[in-house]
């Protein structure tokens, strides 16, 4: 499981934000971007600290139409890393912002993943107080997304669906948990 | 001790707070939650004889795990009571100062349920 896109750097001033992966720009001049199928991708931002992050994951298939208590979890975890490392750089809580983008049901006929995925994004933020100013989620439309999160604007485009990278639900695939005494 | 066992999970998230509350709760604990370290502080002084573990996250608001575990551990009441830290972070440093406040164990986050069980079981026992 990957969390550090600093890998994945294009030039030096873009950053790909891949499934499974959290960013949080370092106050330089950045774009954030990724390409969005059935994923989505959740930008928040804080107007004063100007500090934001993004962060793009995709739960597994949901067995009874919301969810599993796996899914849920893998999903908490992914918000929870963005808003601490948000915190880490000056970011507060109850000044973020949130836009989220994606959960585009990529097939049609199959189950509808990419509407659980956004149904989770958005119970999330509202759970937690954060309000969301923009989305572009569902439709089967490929989403191309470019964050500023130093400025805090986003730009969504739709995009070709040839474009979007295979997804791989990994909720399953997460073990932790462990117990480590001291 | 009964044998049930009553835990105060602390936690800024609602969201985790929500999953914790249905993942212990089905197994048979007795579950009481705080947002933040100062919440966790004013319940425990009126209901602190009711507890036999605490959960804390380490970010949160007000006051974070690391200043709730230092304040309790200055409690007598609280010297011996199990705490184990539940989060996202996992680096050596951040271990470290929760040993050095006096936690009893770190779990990283995502956490699975049945191992969490098996822990709070491991540490009250």
């Amino acid at each position: 499981m990957q969390h550090n896109p600093e890998l994945s750097i294009g030039s030096p001033n873009r950053v790909t934000v891949m499934q499974g992966q959290v960013y949080v720009g370092s106050g330089a001049p950045e774009i954030l971007t990724t390409v969005l199928g059935s994923c989505i991708a959740c930008c928040l931002y804080d107007p004063i600290a100007r500090v934001g992050g993004m962060n793009h994951f995709l739960l597994a298939e949901p067995s009874a139409g919301s969810g599993t208590v796996a899914d849920q979890n893998y999903g908490i975890f992914l918000m929870e890393l963005l808003i601490n490392q948000m915190m880490t750089r000056g970011g507060v809580k109850s000044r973020m912002k949130a836009h989220i983008y994606g959960g585009g049901n990529m097939h049609a006929g199959m189950t509808r993943i990419g509407d659980a995925n956004a149904r989770f994004a958005l119970n999330f933020l509202a759970e937690e107080g954060i309000p969301v100013v923009r989305q572009d989620i569902g439709g089967e439309s490929a989403r191309r997304v470019d964050f500023d999160p130093v400025l805090g604007r986003t730009r969504c485009r739709h995009v070709e669906k040839v474009a979007v990278p295979a997804p791989k639900p990994i909720a399953q695939s997460v073990s932790g948990g462990d117990l480590e005494l001291f | 001790m009964s044998d049930t066992i009553r835990v105060l999970t602390v936690d800024d998230s609602a969201s985790m707070r929500a999953l914790l509350r249905s993942a212990l709760s089905s197994r048979g604990y007795q579950v009481s939650q705080a947002e933040d370290g100062v919440a966790a502080l004013e319940w425990l002084a009126d209901n602190g004889s009711h507890i036999d573990v605490i959960v804390t996250d380490i970010n949160m608001p007000r006051m974070d795990g690391f200043g709730l575990i230092e304040a309790l551990r200055g409690q007598s009441r609280f010297r011996d009571c199990p705490i184990l830290v539940l989060s996202t972070e996992s680096s050596d440093e951040k271990k470290a100062r929760a040993r050095s406040a006096g936690a009893t164990g770190w779990i990283v986050k995502p956490f699975d349920a049945d191992k969490l069980d098996t822990a709070l079981r491991r540490v009250t026992h």
